[in-house]
């Protein structure tokens, strides 16, 4: 547990270089509000949805961004930094290693997602009954979980792939447009919804909107359930490529190859 | 004329060098695409799916403003990290002539994605290319290229004196975006806004654009307050560039500012 938790924290504060307070700011705050204001007056002048749904659904989307390259950073820092050698050398097992390392991100998103909803509100007016805030706390962590785990499964990719960034900016623009966060996934032809349902964040947005309609946890949960066997099978795949890639990269002496 | 023929062979050298970098030109095309995807679904979602064509370049002037923001805002870093930031400063030019075909190149590396949109309109979901005024707007493309590259020299100058410029890097793309109508009208924006959107030259590249394709408009004014606020850009760029080389010079810190 202390390897999961210290180990993740200690790894956070490492390698994740936004963490200086104006990049924070500038990147994980800022950036999603006006993604969401973007989206709202979009979508209100398309007459496409109603504030609601993409306040609700950006404030979930935030997360992405601190989860999905946060896990990339993860794994990827250690190549870029030289470091990962040492890590690997290590005797404790690297799937807790890496896996504690999503924890952190997860807990940004989850920061993230509740100041762009609670500021996204205030800006376009919408009330949230109190009785689902503790629901939309589940949801966000859910989500964010989740998302943190496809970020390490990108992060895995960096260890084979040379430019896993690039992997990394392709994925945030297409979970915009196959979560059905701004655009209703009836209106998405049936292989964009069924790939997007196999992505974090999709049945997260559709927990979170659930519950501001005021229908309770109960009609949220199989949302949440679909979320978190999401973020299990991308947990999954990031330890198996971990443990793949190693194995390979010990074989070809390619550890540290830019 | 020489000045044309630097700018000229140094926005060349610059594309060319953006083009062998496969995260520039993946970027440049894949993401253009999705987003171009993305408000093809919500316009057809919505009550204005005859629009298509408009949401189409309306997303390739996003990636060209996207393509400006981040390479131009990070020009000066970009070079201090290639190690070339030194060889620049040498050259008997002045600085903001070196640094202007950089931010010109990254405009230019952005038509690649409205080249890119267009056609994927036309060839994935079927949206003629009915230009209401083909030669309006086979001028204003470059015109408006050329006026935010010469935007982006003040943003290359001045993100160069911002500790953590990268941090407004990230934070400009949605709102440029939003106040410069390149997909949605600033007519539905809040009132204070207008001012905001009106004295950026995205605004208006993106009206003039918009109106050749559409002919709803006058292309010309718009077009020529584009390049107005343009040049100013550039002059302010200038000056504030001379000003960054005098002091990193003085201070010894050109590669470490």
């Amino acid at each position: 547990m202390r390897l999961l938790t210290v180990g993740g924290v200690i790894a956070y504060r490492a390698l994740f270089n936004w963490a200086t307070p104006s990049m924070f700011v500038g990147t994980l705050l800022v950036a999603p509000l006006f993604q969401l204001l973007f989206f709202a007056y979009l979508g209100r002048q398309l007459g496409v949805a109603d504030d609601t749904f993409y306040i609700v659904g950006n404030a979930v989307l935030s997360a992405t961004l601190a989860c999905v390259f946060g896990g990339t950073i993860a794994i990827a820092n250690e190549r870029r930094w030289g470091t990962l050698g040492h890590v690997l050398l290590s005797p404790r097992s690297r799937t807790l290693i890496f896996l504690g390392r999503a924890l952190p991100y997860a807990g940004n998103g989850l920061l993230i997602a509740v100041f762009t909803l609670t500021v996204g509100s205030l800006l376009l007016g919408l009330r949230i009954p109190a009785s689902a805030v503790p629901g939309l706390a589940v949801t966000f962590a859910v989500g964010s979980l989740s998302c943190a785990c496809f970020g390490l499964t990108l992060g895995a990719l960096g260890l084979r792939f040379r430019d896993v960034w690039l992997i990394s900016n392709v994925s945030l623009a297409l979970m915009l447009l196959l979560t059905g966060v701004n655009v209703p996934a009836e209106h998405l032809p049936e292989w964009m919804r069924v790939v997007g349902g196999w992505l974090p964040i999709t049945h997260a947005a559709s927990a979170a909107r659930l519950l501001v309609a005021g229908e309770g946890f109960g009609a949220a949960l199989p949302s949440l359930w679909r979320e978190a066997l999401v973020g299990l099978v991308y947990a999954v795949v990031a330890a198996v490529l971990l443990t793949l890639f190693e194995a390979e990269s010990r074989r070809r002496a390619s550890l540290d190859t830019l | 004329m020489r000045v044309v023929r630097l700018v000229a062979l140094g926005t060349l050298l610059h594309v060319k060098q953006f083009s062998r970098s496969q995260f520039e030109i993946a970027t440049a095309l894949i993401i253009p695409l999705v987003q171009a995807t993305l408000a093809v679904y919500l316009f057809r979602a919505g009550t204005e799916p005859h629009r298509m064509l408009e949401a189409a370049i309306g997303a390739g002037m996003m990636a060209v403003w996207s393509s400006v923001l981040f390479g131009s805002g990070g020009a000066i870093q970009t070079q201090r990290w290639q190690g070339t930031l030194e060889m620049l400063m040498l050259s008997p030019r002045p600085p903001a002539l070196l640094i202007f075909p950089i931010t010109l190149a990254t405009a230019v590396t952005g038509t690649y994605a409205m080249v890119a949109t267009l056609l994927w309109g036309g060839l994935v979901y079927r949206i003629p290319l009915d230009i209401a005024h083909p030669l309006a707007f086979a001028v204003a493309v470059p015109a408006a290229i050329l006026g935010l590259g010469m935007f982006g020299l003040l943003l290359a100058s001045t993100f160069v004196l911002v500790p953590n410029a990268n941090a407004v890097n990230n934070a400009l793309e949605y709102p440029v975006w939003l106040v410069s109508g390149m997909l949605v009208p600033v007519t539905v924006l809040p009132g204070w806004t207008g001012p905001i959107g009106a004295a950026l030259p995205t605004t208006w590249a993106a009206r003039a654009v918009r109106e050749s394709v559409t002919g709803a408009g006058p292309v010309w004014p718009s077009l020529g307050t584009c390049l107005a606020i343009s040049a100013v850009c550039l002059v302010a760029g200038a000056a504030v560039m001379s000003y960054v080389e005098r002091r990193a010079r003085a201070n010894a810190t050109l590669a470490l500012a």
